[in-house]
């Protein structure tokens, strides 16, 4: 049973590192703020606190309040089984998971949006119609980026895209996918995860109501997502399967930490954009891997 | 011999539900179940055989002899009516039933029976002439269907509106058959992909036959017309009606020689229906509206995938690339007749109970309608191709196509980019759209009393919803077991499509993933929901800022949760807004009403259309009934054709 114990300990590992990432994130903003800031493993200690509380729900709540958080979850979760990683590769790939992967995001989102709507808040309804709206242009986004690296290595399929080759437009791709990683994790610019104004909130609003054990498993999936969002991002660019597998398994942490780092001091040094200004920089991601994918697609011919 | 004797058998039997609709409902009921069980299994005898069924009878209708087939492709249609035709035979007898409406419902009966037959005969008729006669019937027995309630006046004019267009439709088709005739020599319908001299005769077929399915500038009938008819029917219209348009289109662009462009230009449409079909969707307040406008939405995504195999087509050997287009459209006919008329028949379970349409006047059903709450559910997540579900297989299909052709190069990898963000763009969209659908009118708490009162619907009406919500899992979870009926129609296309036996893509994989994915979620809904029952659950008012005690007029409304994209849309859609500021210090009341009107209709089709009327009358002012001028006419008329002799000569 190798093929068993190798997805076991890859899913363990995405499971188990992914609470990381957010306290990487907390401490780059802290040491830029001057403040010591919560420990590394703060996520940790509050899933762990979250999934021993009482559940209080709204009147008004559904059992969606549990089903919707449990299939959001598994979404995510098979959709980071998917991702090849470094040398290792993947070991589920075939023709065509590419849109399996991106529509896997698409159900996790379509869950969460469901039930922020189940509580008939009129912020957690204003939450999820911006992050399912928002979500249309970060998608287009992440396919051209796809389509990107289908045309530079000819695969359509997680395994071939990822970390195999590194064209021409590799800087534009790495600009227009941290910008979506921005957007689809409600980080700064686009969101602020800090933030004490449901008015303004993205996903912070859609989770209001949620608490306890489903709340932590909201909270991991967006865990999960980000680093989910991050390999995206590093194998995109870096041609990690060609290395030794030790050399790759440095590399892609050494990057995804680099990515947290980044997107730690975005948050430290930039503001949030005004809500009308979301879709224009997000067209603008969009616009950065169409040009990769144009750089992909014409560039040899 | 066996699809034929099996086929006469429906044919007495929905003969039986002709006769028996006014007096005797049951038999009816039995005789509509008993014919699509019938033609259903005649259909699939079809698909798992090699040849065709083909009959000429010595009888002669119109001075033709009638000639039926019914080949992989038509099978493959056949089975979408048969299979509804029964189960909205069974949803009608709660849904519209002879008590409370004791006119329309008898005749609503005969129309269904009749309206079955003609799109089995459309599906059939191997002569042009009888392919006229059926698609006529068919036309008729749908206006008489949408205006079951024709005491209403929206009733009348969406059904006027549909009798129009399908008049329009006919008249396209009147010209596309004469035509085929005049030129062959012959009425029969058969490949004729040869005569090169027939290639301009496809733009009239797209016309026609793009009218009935409802591309987009050519859908301006379809939303009034779903929205307005019952629900039963619009779902028979939605679901499979649309699909003889697609029929038609299938049919005649594997049979005739596609000019050039045509592939380029039944792809284009198919992107612009499919994106602008949602955004208008997003638009709407009305539930069944609404519904209506992903129908524009999925007919587009069917059309791109057809439009690609006809671009593959035009390249002598077939690309792998263009069977998965093919498949992927082919396969959408079926994912969307299940999926839509499961969404449909569940909008009349709300509207039978609560009598409105308004998504505003609803909300927190799931209480009350828990089996309509759960298989609307399930055909949302369908419709926005949301794995493990039936509408993603479709849409991964052509996703996969479009990809290898943007890697095969050549001309199509144009069209293929553009594709491949627009299909992803209408999936996000029609995501957005659900997601709305389902929260506003299903969660949260009832905004009108009749939410309040609401009241699942008996097991007549929830066992055809069972059925369709069991075939969209079935096609979900085992997509491989579907491939041969698509490689089977694939054949009858163009039979050099049907080289291959084995699936191009990886359905077994995708079908394996998907039980995964369904399994993963229940074990992990369970365990979540065993942890959440030991640590205790308490209820408290939802949180609202601080407000102690939320009403329902609080919560998100359709409209505010669709605004950010029909803003992005504003210039297409060009919604009316109707605002009254708060005025003063003491602002008395301020009001905001948003409204997306029927704009290809409104905005084009209406002024020409009056424009054209009103040459019209200015030309009557010629007929006015007075002798005399008509004699003066007379001469006038004599004196310039004697004139002309004169000159000519």
């Amino acid at each position: 049973m190798p093929l068993a114990l190798a997805l076991t300990v890859r899913i363990g590992l995405w499971l188990l590192l992914a609470p990381l990432l957010p306290g990487v994130i907390n401490k780059v903003k802290a040491v830029v703020a001057g403040r010591r800031g919560p420990p590394l493993l703060q996520l940790y200690y509050d899933l762990a606190r979250l999934w021993r509380k009482e559940v209080v729900w709204s009147t008004a709540a559904s059992p969606g309040h549990v089903v919707a958080p449990a299939a959001a979850w598994v979404a995510l979760v098979v959709a980071a089984a998917l991702l090849p990683l470094g040398s290792a590769g993947a070991p589920l790939a075939f023709r065509g998971d590419a849109l399996l992967f991106v529509y896997l995001l698409g159900l996790a989102r379509f869950c969460t949006g469901l039930a922020a709507l189940d509580t008939g808040s009129a912020f957690e309804g204003m939450g999820a119609a911006r992050e399912v709206s928002y979500a249309v242009l970060s998608e287009a986004t992440v396919i051209t980026a796809l389509l990107a690296l289908s045309a530079q290595s000819g695969s359509v399929s997680l395994a071939g895209m990822f970390g195999q080759t590194a064209g021409a437009g590799t800087l534009l791709l790495a600009a227009g996918l941290f910008v979506v990683l921005l957007a689809e994790n409600s980080r700064v610019p686009f969101d602020d995860p800090n933030t004490h104004l449901e008015l303004t909130m993205i996903h912070e609003a859609m989770v209001l109501d949620h608490s306890g054990p489903p709340l932590a498993v909201i909270l991991h999936g967006a865990a999960l997502k980000l680093l989910v969002f991050a390999v995206v991002l590093v194998e995109a660019v870096l041609p990690l399967g060609r290395l030794s597998p030790l050399a790759a398994a440095g590399a892609l942490a050494g990057s995804i930490t680099l990515v947290a780092v980044g997107t730690g001091l975005v948050e430290s040094l930039m503001a949030r954009l005004a809500f009308r200004r979301v879709p224009l920089s997000l067209v603008t991601a969009f616009l950065f891997c169409l040009f990769a994918l144009i750089v992909a697609w014409r560039g040899d011919a | 011999m066996m699809p034929g004797f099996l086929l006469l058998a429906a044919a007495l039997a929905i003969t039986t539900g002709l006769v028996s609709a006014p007096r005797a409902p049951r038999i009816w009921r039995a005789a509509m179940l008993a014919g699509g069980a019938l033609a259903f299994t005649a259909a699939i005898v079809v698909l798992a055989s090699t040849v065709a069924w083909d009959w000429r009878a010595p009888l002669a209708v119109g001075g033709e002899h009638w000639h039926l087939r019914l080949d992989g492709l038509s099978a493959f249609f056949l089975v979408l009516v048969s299979s509804f035709g029964a189960l909205g035979s069974l949803y009608a007898h709660e849904y519209w039933s002879d008590d409370e409406h004791p006119v329309s419902a008898p005749a609503g009966r005969f129309w269904w029976a009749m309206l079955f037959l003609a799109m089995a005969l459309i599906l059939m008729s191997a002569n042009g002439m009888h392919f006229l006669i059926a698609w006529e019937i068919f036309a008729v027995s749908g206006y008489f269907l949408i205006t079951s309630e024709r005491h209403r006046v929206e009733v009348r004019e969406a059904g006027w509106l549909y009798l129009g267009a399908s008049h329009a439709s006919t008249l396209c088709l009147f010209a596309f058959f004469a035509g085929l005739a005049a030129r062959t020599g012959s009425w029969d319908l058969g490949p004729m992909r040869g005569q090169s001299e027939l290639a301009p005769l496809f733009w009239l077929a797209l016309l026609g036959f793009g009218l009935k399915a409802g591309v987009f500038p050519l859908h301006i009938w379809l939303p009034s017309a779903h929205a307005n008819a019952p629900s039963h029917v619009s779902a028979i219209l939605s679901g499979v009606a649309l699909k003889m348009g697609i029929y038609g289109l299938v049919r005649f662009s594997g049979w005739l020689p596609p000019p050039a462009a045509a592939g380029w230009a039944v792809a284009g449409l198919g992107a612009a229906s499919a994106v602008l079909g949602v955004a208008f969707a997003l638009g709407q307040h009305d539930l069944k509206r609404l519904l209506a406008y992903h129908s524009v939405e999925n007919v587009g995504i069917i059309l791109m995938g057809l439009g690609f195999a006809m671009i593959a087509s035009t390249q002598g050997q077939p690309p792998a690339w263009g069977r998965l287009a093919l498949a992927a459209g082919l396969l959408h006919v079926w994912n969307h007749g299940l999926f839509k008329a499961l969404l449909f028949l569940a909008a009349g379970s709300v509207l039978h109970t609560t009598h409105t349409r308004i998504m505003s006047r609803l909300g927190g059903l799931w209480r009350l309608m828990p089996w309509t709450t759960g298989l609307f559910f399930l055909a949302a997540a369908a419709i926005a191709g949301l794995p493990p579900l039936n509408g993603f297989v479709s849409e991964w299909l052509l996703f996969l196509g479009l990809f290898d052709a943007m890697n095969a190069g050549g001309p199509a990898a144009w069209a293929a980019i553009p594709a491949v963000v627009l299909l992803g763009v209408t999936g996000t969209l029609a995501l957005a759209c659900f997601v709305k659908v389902c929260g506003v009118v299903f969660l949260g708490t009832a905004r009108s009393d009749a939410a309040a009162r609401a009241r699942e619907p008996g097991w007549s009406m929830r066992a055809p919803m069972l059925v369709l919500g069991a075939g969209c899992v079935a096609i979900g979870l085992a997509p491989a077991l579907f491939w041969p009926a698509i490689q089977r129609a694939m054949e009858d296309w163009q039979p050099a499509w049907g080289a291959a036996a084995t699936s191009p893509a990886p359905l077994q994989a995708l079908g394996a993933f998907h039980v995964v994915i369904a399994g993963l979620t229940a074990l992990a809904m369970f365990g979540l929901w065993r942890r959440v029952k030991n640590n205790g659950v308490s209820r408290a008012v939802t949180w609202d800022c601080g407000y102690a005690l939320p009403t329902p007029r609080m919560q998100y409304t359709a409209g505010s949760f669709a605004a950010i994209i029909t803003e992005w849309f504003a210039s297409i859609l060009r919604p009316r807004r109707r605002v009254s500021l708060p005025d003063g210090p003491f602002p008395a009341s301020a009001r905001l009403e948003v409204h997306t009107p029927e704009t290809v209709l409104e905005s084009i089709v209406v002024p020409i259309a009056m424009q054209a009327m009103r040459l019209s009358t200015a030309v009557r002012r010629l007929q006015h009934g007075r002798l005399q001028a008509y004699m003066l006419y007379l001469l006038a008329g004599v004196v310039a054709l004697a004139a002309l002799a004169l000159l000519g000569a």
